[in-house]
């Protein structure tokens, strides 16, 4: 892109190459904190977010990454290799961000340096020929220069511009105003304020956590690592550091469109919870739903998962009760809930005991294929395939609970066994039984504490108020001159304005009205003449050479 | 709560006729184009004397370095006055009667048809949104239908305030054809919305969206017709084509006014997208447990937020003024690729277009 520059819009300091007078790191600095830098390395972080929305990212959907390691065996190891899937965790993607940071440190705390001296120094003397300014008026007064420009002054001086007067050594009568300094301000607190966001976030990361819990109706659980499906701690916690808090989900319910469209859409899900915030602190219930986190304590718990838990009891060969407990089946599918889960009974002698099941909430039969119509328990059922061997529980390899390891099992029967609640299915030969009993409804919680959050929020406001700022403010100057008239009496005042900023527009208006309370102001009948600003666009030409220039000393 | 069905074919038979007079707003806008009074007096391109700017603002001495080196530097826009006759008075001051006078017939109209269009097409979202029982911008359909009627609002207080009536026909044709791609393609009925949807925050956040979205949209075809005119410009200054000879490019304004005229626009629309940035990370918090997670619908929201970023930086950055109008033109690409593209076939969170 740097090659795109128009020599005559360049101006010098750009220069690409450096100048012999130059040690290189200040070159290199300069370079860096260049407003075409900034632009670049704004341009690379688009760029390079793309990737990471396009393909599945480690962060966010690891299973599909997986599933993409499958189906792309080719390329996806080198995709890999380059961070793609995980983008946003990328040295090059840091690189990018951080480059972008320093350059803004090194762009925008100059400026306030710069900022913080002008607002003490006035403004410079006014130019000698006002009538060349991209707006400007002229009014005859009745007084003489000096009073004229007295005159002038007090009007700008009420309207809060900072003034200056001509000093001992200086010729001529005249005005110089300068107002809007906030401008910059805000411009300056904008970027400070996206530094703080950036700097809220690492915060988070190092001192936050995010934990998973998966509660069937009636489950309690106390907030510490052993008992969590999942932690994911920052950088800087350890597992003590948890929340004291324990919770049971009392009941579980969710609300299913029944017509329309949207037939089996969910409309609503809550989840009934009693906590208890400290060990001994009185116990307190509250309902938890998609958009209504509890919070305890600043850890922050989610509903976001449900399902059903279909309840079983295993007899082994002996009639020994071996299982009896609700069972959290996996949602295959969100529109019909039909779900896939596993019954592991372990104690079951001689041989181990293990089901693969399917329960759908409302059965239908399509061929002998079991599905269903419908989310909510309309007509539960469960679908089984049987299994005896050895589960492999012993192995030391880890398994996870909603898969059946069959490697050393075989099916006790040929066909998958239909129950429906309350049914029981004796197994061949004297095997055993399984009742399906009933079922439940489960839901998953996450539990999340990121101290960064208040942070990013409070510098997201900021940053958005600096914007306002710059933008709705504007940076004008305003120069009066006097001079004797020709007839020898009163004087000829010229006004010109510019405008450093106008963002939003209007300084034509305001230039207008000033110039009539000048010209009311000294007196004057017949405020005359006012030029340049002839339609909108002619009248705001300054504000596009001022905004065009390069800000930065 | 139900859907009002009978609130629904109201807002469905006024979404159409705001459609019907859309359309007819831009065939009287065609006929200024075609049959109207010439007119382009206060467009004229650097036709005077640049004012030096450097010069003035070395005068003073402390400012130099914020207003230096423009190459286009202001009072361009000023109507050639012949010397000695009395300065003109600022076109604005003119009032809104006034000049919609002085434009003619065919600008009457079509003003007169576009407020109308409007006003249906405002009764339409309105009504949508009290069959629904909520904000009328809960699927994609609704979404675009908002954010039309949002680009229309603002698109006429622009139109008005600056006089810029020759802008009507392509923004107007714009808002005609996402409309009625909107009604063609995309139609849902009115129903209510999936609980990961029904949160105050997320009114709030699509609200902000949409407002921008709107506002963005006026901008694009702006910064389109900038670049259309600013390349006319330097192939009549470079000697390949003659100023007037080519009648359709001599009715739009000159790329200075569009330029300021597309860059207020987008000083406009930018904090309110980071707005609504902000109120969805704040809806993404109370849904999922965390403020930003980089899910597809977020990076390109944040896409989007860098790329404007980058039109402010490039308007301010010398050299690259002249590629900031293409900056702004990727930035409502990304927008559209998201609202078309990411939301329907991405799979996220963000399970929001209600298209099946
Ligand atoms: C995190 C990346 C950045 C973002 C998102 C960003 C965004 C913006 C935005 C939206 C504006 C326009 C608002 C205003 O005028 O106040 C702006 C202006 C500005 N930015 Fe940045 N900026 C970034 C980094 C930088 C860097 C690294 C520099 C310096 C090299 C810089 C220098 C400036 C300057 C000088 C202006 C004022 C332009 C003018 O006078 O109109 N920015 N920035």
């Amino acid at each position: 892109m740097t090659s795109t520059r128009t020599p005559e819009s360049a101006p010098a300091r750009e220069e690409s190459k450096p100048p012999p007078q130059l040690p290189l790191w200040k070159w290199a600095w300069r370079q860096l904190t260049s407003m075409r830098t900034a632009l670049i390395l704004l341009f690379l972080l688009a760029l390079a977010s793309i990737p990471g929305s396009l393909l599945p990212q480690q962060g966010i959907d690891p299973g599909s990454v997986q599933q993409y390691f499958q189906s792309h065996k080719l390329i996806a190891p080198w995709l890999n290799h380059i961070g793609l899937f995980n983008v946003f965790a990328s040295p090059w993607f840091a690189a990018i961000y951080l480059l972008l940071f320093i350059s803004l440190i090194g762009c925008v705390l100059p400026r306030t340096f710069k900022l913080a001296g002008e607002s003490r120094t006035p403004p410079p003397k006014a130019p000698r020929f006002l009538k060349r300014l991209p707006h400007s008026a002229a009014y005859v007064s009745p007084l003489p220069p000096r009073e004229a420009a007295d005159a002038a002054a007090t009007v700008l001086g009420g309207r809060r511009f900072r003034i200056r007067r001509p000093s001992a050594e200086d010729t001529g009568d005249w005005v110089s105003g300068e107002k809007g300094y906030l401008r910059e301000a805000g411009n300056l607190l904008f970027h400070l304020a996206l530094l703080g966001i950036l700097v809220s976030i690492g915060l988070g990361g190092m001192f936050g956590y995010k934990a998973d819990k998966l509660l069937v109706q009636g489950q309690s659980f106390a907030d510490t690592q052993s008992a969590l499906d999942e932690f994911h701690p920052g950088r800087l916690v350890s597992g003590s550091a948890l929340a004291p808090f324990d919770l049971t989900l009392k009941n579980f319910s969710a609300k299913y469109l029944m017509s329309g469209q949207d037939f089996g859409q969910p409309s609503s899900f809550k989840a009934g919870v009693s906590y208890t915030a400290q060990p001994g602190s009185p116990s307190k219930t509250d309902t938890i739903q998609v958009n209504h986190p509890l919070n305890v304590d600043s850890v922050k718990v989610y509903l976001i998962g449900h399902g059903y838990a279909p309840e079983f009891t295993v007899r082994d060969s002996r009639g020994h009760v071996v299982y009896d407990q609700a069972t959290p089946f996996i949602p295959a599918s969100t529109s019909t809930m039909l779900s896939d889960g596993v019954v592991k009974a372990s104690n079951a002698s001689p041989v181990q005991l293990g089901f693969m099941g399917v329960f759908v909430p409302t059965a239908v039969s399509h061929g002998n294929q079991l599905q269903s119509a419908f989310p909510a328990p309309d007509n539960p059922a469960v679908s089984l395939i049987g299994y005896r061997g050895n589960l492999g529980l012993n192995t030391g390899k880890s398994q996870s609970v909603y898969q059946l390891d069959t490697t050393a099992m075989t099916k006790v029967a040929g066909s998958p066994h239909l129950m429906s609640p309350g049914q029981t299915w004796k197994l061949p030969k004297g095997q055993g039984s399984i009742t399906f009993t009933g079922y439940k409804q489960w839901a998953s919680l996450q539990m999340t504490y990121d101290p960064g959050q208040i942070p990013a929020l409070v510098c997201a406001i900021l940053a958005l108020a600096g914007l306002l700022l710059s933008f709705m403010i504007r940076r004008r100057r305003v120069f009066v001159r006097a001079v004797a008239a020709d007839s020898g009496t009163g004087s000829v005042v010229t006004v010109g304005g510019l405008t450093r900023s106008d963002a939003s527009g209007g300084f034509e208006e305001e230039f207008a009205e000033l110039t009539a309370e000048l010209s009311g102001s000294a007196g004057t009948e017949n405020p005359s003449d006012s030029e340049g600003a002839t339609g909108a666009e002619g009248a705001e030409g300054a504000e596009g050479a001022t905004n065009q220039s390069e800000t930065k000393a | 709560m139900g859907i009002n069905q009978g609130l629904a074919a109201v807002s469905g038979d006024f979404m159409i006729a705001a459609l019907l007079i859309y359309s007819l707003a831009v065939l009287a806008f065609a006929g200024d184009l075609a049959f109207g009074k010439p007119r382009r007096a206060s467009t004229a391109k650097a036709a005077t004397a640049p004012v030096k700017e450097k010069e003035l603002a070395t005068v003073g001495g402390a400012s130099d370095s914020d207003s230096s080196g423009g190459s286009d530097s202001g009072g361009s826009g000023a109507a050639p006055a012949a010397p000695g006759t009395p300065p003109a008075l600022p076109e604005q001051r003119a009032s809104v009667l006034q000049s919609m006078r002085d434009a003619g017939r065919w600008v009457q109209v079509a003003v007169g048809l576009s407020l109308t269009g409007t006003t249906a097409h405002l009764v339409a979202v309105v009504t949508r949104g009290l069959a629904a029982h909520r904000t009328p911008w809960g699927n994609m359909y609704e979404f675009v239908t908002a954010l039309t009627c949002i680009a229309a609002i603002f698109f006429l207080g622009l139109m008005i305030r600056y006089r810029a009536w020759s802008l009507g026909i392509w923004v107007m044709a714009a808002v005609v054809l996402a409309l009625g791609l909107a009604e063609t393609v995309i139609y849902t009925p009115a129903g209510p919305l999936v609980p990961a949807l029904q949160s105050y925050w997320l009114s709030i956040h699509v609200t902000a969206m949409t407002l921008a979205t709107g506002i963005f949209f006026v901008a694009a075809v702006v910064g389109i017709l900038f670049i259309v005119a600013s390349r006319h410009e330097s192939r009549i200054s470079g000697g390949k084509a003659v100023e007037g000879e080519n009648g359709l490019l001599a009715r739009i304004p000159g790329s200075k006014q569009l330029d300021k005229l597309a860059y207020r626009t987008v000083v406009f629309g930018f904090p309110i997208w980071t707005f609504g940035v902000i109120a969805g990370a704040i809806w993404a918090d109370e849904a999922w447990g965390r403020y930003w997670g980089w899910d597809p619908v977020e990076t390109w929201a944040f896409i989007t937020w860098v790329l404007y970023a980058a039109y402010l930086h490039a308007r301010a950055t010398a050299g690259f003024r002249r590629w900031a109008h293409y900056i702004q033109l990727l930035g409502f690409v990304s927008l559209v690729v998201n609202m078309l593209v990411v939301q329907v076939f991405v799979t996220g969170m963000h399970s929001y277009a209600g298209l099946s």
